[in-house]
């Protein structure tokens, strides 16, 4: 077993989180990356019976909220945080998907 | 070519009723001002985290009910993970292994014929922000973001274009009627995708999702265009690319959108900031009580009391009209004559005023009253037309319009047989067709004798006597 | 110079009351603290201006609390509405908040005066507070040593008598950790005691915010403030509020102990294990009594910590995309291109690294091979502590295997980070409370660090032995008497 990744399988995780990796960045995650799922692989040798999984450690359930409308935000006030605005609207690059 | 075999099954997501969004107390609204109906919560600031509002718990839970699934006692939701910039968290917080319904069915009618159309799950999901596209930009709208849905989706059971929007027309009518949604396909309130492909054998062939068709009758022309697009490939020895197609209207086509990437990679895992939801038989018990009666059983009571098929759809298509037309199931009037007024001139009326007509002061005692009186001949059509306006818009009585407004019905026989008498006289043509066996000359003197007295006479003893007087 | 500060808040309390000294001199004070301090770099953002102006408005108020006019820092993943909120990293260097997370808001109902953001690794993703945009924060015992992490900045005010009081979070050791290298107090409270609204998430299902202080006491007091049900968090549990400070003080004798074996085995160093002898010895001399236990499954917690958390980050960090809010590449050709170049430049190392292996690991059916195991293991660790809690009080152990380490150690290893916290994750898994007290020092006078773990909502009853620990063992914890 290599103890790399291959520049394609990093290039392929950067894909699915969307983040755009320098060649150096690339070259040093091949190694880094590796080393982690190694790490996480022990998990396959652990052996357990019960299926039952633990999403959060809270023993109450949800209670819900009743269908009242709060206060909400002023168009003026959002656009402040936003990188690319257009009067009301936040603007991005054309959604090419459409 | 006709020996191929469609295979359909559709995904229907569907607007949830309810005043504010499913995670945050934000207002559901539609055409607000871009980004008015907004808050921390909908644009996924860092450090926000969801709530959850209970009426589309109950909403959901109720369309669940109705499309007859097992309801999932302990709930949980899920996310999807995608990036798209109508997605303001990156992920979608939806049902992937919890969905609140599963297998269930509807029943629709094809010509005559029944069929139950298997439900593989309903599940909640939140909805995305709204996109405008102008040359190389886009436009959010957020106001959207986090608008409840329930998505419906079911086996491919479907093998016609018929079936197929039976079933869009079936699943909206039974979201109209218990008030789950408003169901608009054009302003998106209803979105269809259908699933389809054709195979000559049991093996089913290459599917192609056509998304977010416009309306109930383009699912139709978009099924029977894809599938002979898909024929026509087939035949030409070509293979089908797995892919998502928009039906366009305009060249009554079905167009590619993308080629779907092998296995959609959205990395569902369980949503940690909800815990499990719990569905008890209290809740189930309290949410069936607000199921209403249904448009299937409501048609049935309707053509029972002799409403003609065709009247009785008109009235199920107008949900606060059946509403109001259901009061008087048990009341004894005509159910005949109610549908016709209602239908009528009252329909006319609504319509032109833009009012409901509970909003009227069409009180039930005074529906009762009218519905009465015309199945008496107390009061004719005519004269009902020219006090509709008073009917309903006045607190007052019908006796009260009536008499203030002088209109008597002459129900004086010997008033009625010297008018009769008149009419017979100067039409003898017509009176000797109707010895001469042209029962409809009788139609013509009907006329007549309504004519002379302004309307005002009792048409059923008119009737009567015109008869007796002829068959001297 | 005054030194107000270095007063208990009791007595800072009375001197308000009496009105012989105004919260200005607090702000005031810590200010100048800070300022000499600069080299500590333990704040990422200051709020002077604002503190001074709150001080001054509450100088015409009613001192109706105990915390009233005291100055507090706060780590910089909380929110605070018009105050610039980072999480120590570039992608939101310039992001100004415009509401505030729920303990904010209790914190301003009590009249404290916030100071400032601290200091922290990015995205609370570290244990030395090195991946932080801004540069690490120092430790005050030794300035070449970390102060740990991830709320490194929060551990090093407090352990320098900069602020009497800060706010941390937990995600897998984030408070202990460091309050365990620089000899300060810290609790990560029962999961759900704390609101978690407006905490940016690392790990939703991990994550706790909680109070990082001088004293026990003192600890138990802002706890008293911080917890209870919000509306806005549907993870807060709904338990009524109580005084954690109620069982200090009281007799420890009776008092039923675990230690787990996994604490005190080879992973630990020599001087940790001595000085949690030490402890063990002066407990069963004061009539608790002492067991050693194993937990299932505890050797397994940092493996589930790296599927759990970084899956968890991976899908909480999304949203970092360059649309709503924070950074985002100028002129992109696309959509595509705006999401890789804000996010490949907008994060750091350590963070794009996790990310990057929590989407592999949530993909496809990693989901099952690693996702859903890691939840099943999860189950029976957190089952296997509430068991041992049907016959013990408390369990304690150390914190970190080590004593702070120097900076720029490990920075190239990605798995030291996690090897760090292996005493300190399982207790996140299972959701239940910790707590850091100090309990000697090793070698060149670096602070050790006990833990106690409490029985879900036990809080108080981890009070009452932290604070008995504290006032036997009497540790001069200042470290300006050595510098």
């Amino acid at each position: 077993m290599s103890d790399m990744l291959t520049e394609k399988e990093v290039l392929h995780v950067a894909r699915l989180a969307r983040i755009n990796l320098t060649d150096e960045e690339v070259m040093k995650y091949r190694i880094q990356l590796k080393q982690l799922l190694d790490d996480v692989d022990k998990i396959k040798d652990v052996k357990i019976d019960d299926d039952e999984q633990l999403i959060t450690p809270i023993d109450e359930k949800a209670v819900l909220r009743s269908d009242e409308a709060g206060e909400m935000l002023e168009p003026e006030d959002i656009m402040k945080n936003v990188p690319v605005s257009n009067g009301n609207f936040v603007e991005v690059p054309v959604m090419i998907n459409e | 070519m006709t020996d191929y075999k469609k295979t359909i099954g559709i995904e229907i997501h569907v607007e949830l009723k309810t005043k504010t969004k499913i995670f945050s107390d934000s207002i559901n609204g539609y055409g607000r001002t871009a980004n008015s109906n907004v808050n921390v919560v909908d644009l996924g600031y860092p450090g926000t985290l969801p709530t959850l509002n209970v009426e589309v718990i109950r909403l959901a839970l109720k369309a669940a009910l109705i499309l007859n699934c097992d309801i999932n006692r302990e709930m949980h939701f899920d996310r999807k993970n995608y990036f798209y910039p109508d997605l303001p968290k990156g992920y979608q917080i939806t049902q992937f292994e919890t969905p609140i319904g599963t297998d269930g069915y509807v029943e629709i009618e094809v010509n005559g014929d029944k069929k139950k159309i298997r439900i593989h799950d309903i599940h909640i999901e939140e909805d995305t922000c709204k996109s405008i596209h102008y040359k190389n930009h886009s436009f959010l709208d957020f106001n959207r973001a986090g608008v409840p849905l329930v998505e419906i989706v079911t086996e491919a059971d479907m093998h016609s274009s018929e079936e197929a929007m039976a079933y869009v027309e079936k699943l909206r009518e039974l979201f109209l009627y218990a008030d789950i949604s408003d169901c608009k396909i054009e302003e998106g309130s209803m979105r269809c995708d259908v699933n389809i492909s054709v195979s000559k054998t049991e093996e089913l062939g290459t599917r192609a999702e056509i998304k977010n068709i416009g309306s109930i009758s383009n699912v139709g022309r978009a099924i029977e265009k894809e599938a002979e697009r898909q024929i026509a490939l087939l035949e030409k020895g070509e293979e089908i690319a797995f892919a998502t197609y928009r039906y366009d209207e305009k060249n009554d086509a079905t167009i590619m959108m993308r080629v779907k990437e092998a296995g959609n990679d959205y990395r569902y895992f369980p949503e940690p900031d909800i815990p499990f939801v719990l569905i008890d038989d209290t809740l189930i018990d309290d949410v069936k009580k607000t199921i209403p009666m249904l448009a299937s059983e409501r048609r049935e009571k309707y053509m029972a009391f002799g409403i003609s098929l065709l009247n009785a759809n008109k009235i199920i298509q107008n949900r606060s009209l059946s509403n109001y037309l259901n009061k008087f199931l048990d009341s004894g009037i005509d159910l005949v004559i109610a549908s016709n007024i209602l239908l009528g001139d009252i329909s006319f009326y609504l319509n032109k005023t833009g009012l409901d007509i509970e909003s009227t002061k069409l009180t039930d005692e005074k529906f009762i009253d009218i519905v009465k009186r015309i199945s008496s001949g107390e009061l004719n059509s005519k004269v009902f037309k020219e006090i509709l306006d008073e009917l309903l818009e006045e607190d007052t009585s019908v006796e009260e319009i009536i008499s203030r407004r002088g209109i008597k019905i002459i129900n004086d026989p010997t008033e009625l047989k010297t008018i009769i008498e008149k009419v017979i006289a100067n039409n003898s043509a017509s009176v000797n067709d109707y010895q001469n066996g042209n029962t409809r000359a009788i139609k013509f003197l009907m006329g007549q004798i309504m004519k002379e007295t302004k309307g005002s006479a009792n048409p059923e003893l008119v009737n009567k006597l015109l008869e007796e007087e002829l068959n001297k | 110079m005054s030194k107000y500060l270095d007063l208990s808040i009791r007595e800072i309390n009375d001197l308000l009351k009496k009105k012989e000294i105004k919260p200005i001199d607090l702000v005031e004070e810590a200010f100048e603290r800070i300022e000499e301090n600069a080299e500590l770099n333990a704040f990422i953002t200051l709020d002077k201006e604002q503190a001074l102006k709150t001080a001054k408005e509450l100088e015409d108020r009613e001192v109706d609390n105990v915390l009233f006019g005291i100055p507090i820092a706060i780590k910089d993943n909380i929110v605070t509405k018009d105050l610039r909120t980072t999480c120590a990293s570039h992608i939101l260097d310039n992001f100004i908040p415009i509401y505030d997370a729920t303990v904010i808001k209790k914190i301003k109902e009590k009249n404290m005066i916030i100071i400032g953001k601290t200091n922290m690794d990015e995205f609370a993703m570290g244990s030395t507070s090195q991946t932080s945009y801004f540069g690490a924060p120092h430790n005050p015992w030794d300035t070449k040593k970390v102060a740990g992490g991830s709320s490194g900045g929060s551990a090093s005010c407090i352990s320098a008598r900069l602020v009497p009081l800060a706010l941390g979070s937990d995600t897998g050791g984030s408070i202990r950790q460091p309050a365990s290298y620089c000899g300060i107090v810290g609790m990560k409270p029962t999961y759900g005691r704390v609101s978690r609204y407006g905490l940016i998430a690392f790990g939703s299902s991990l994550d706790q915010i909680g109070p990082m202080t001088r004293n026990v006491y003192e600890n138990a007091l802002l706890l008293n403030v911080l917890c209870g049900r919000d509306e806005n968090d549907l993870t807060s549990s709904h338990r009524e509020s109580e005084d954690f400070t109620r069982m200090i003080g009281e007799d420890i004798s009776g008092m039923k102990i675990a230690v787990p074996n996994f604490f005190i085995s080879d992973i630990v160093s020599d001087e940790v294990r001595a000085n949690l002898e030490a402890v063990i010895e002066l407990l069963k001399k004061r009539g608790a009594i002492i067991e050693y236990v194993d937990i299932d499954y505890i050797e397994n917690a940092v493996t589930l910590y790296q599927i759990i958390a970084m899956g968890e980050a991976s899908s909480n960090l999304a949203r970092f995309d360059g649309v709503r809010y924070g950074y985002s590449v100028a002129d992109p050709k696309g959509v595509d291109e705006l999401y890789a170049l804000t996010r490949g430049e907008g994060f750091g190392e350590e963070v794009k690294r996790r990310i990057m292996v929590g989407s592999y690991l949530l993909s496809g059916e990693n989901a099952k091979t690693y996702y859903a195991k890691a939840l099943q293991i999860r189950k029976a660790i957190r089952d296997s502590f509430l068991k041992t809690f049907e016959k013990y009080d408390l369990i304690i152990g150390p914190n970190a295997t080590t004593t702070a380490y120097n900076l720029g150690e490990g920075l190239d290893d990605p798995l030291k980070t996690f090897l760090d916290d292996v005493l300190v994750i399982p207790v996140n898994m299972a959701g239940l409370p910790g707590m850091n007290v100090p309990m000697g020092f090793g070698k060149n006078h670096l602070p050790i660090g006990l833990q106690i773990i409490g029985n879900k909502f036990d809080e108080a009853k981890m009070y009452k032995l932290a604070a008995f620990i504290e006032k036997e063992l009497n540790l001069d914890l200042d470290p300006r008497e050595v510098r």
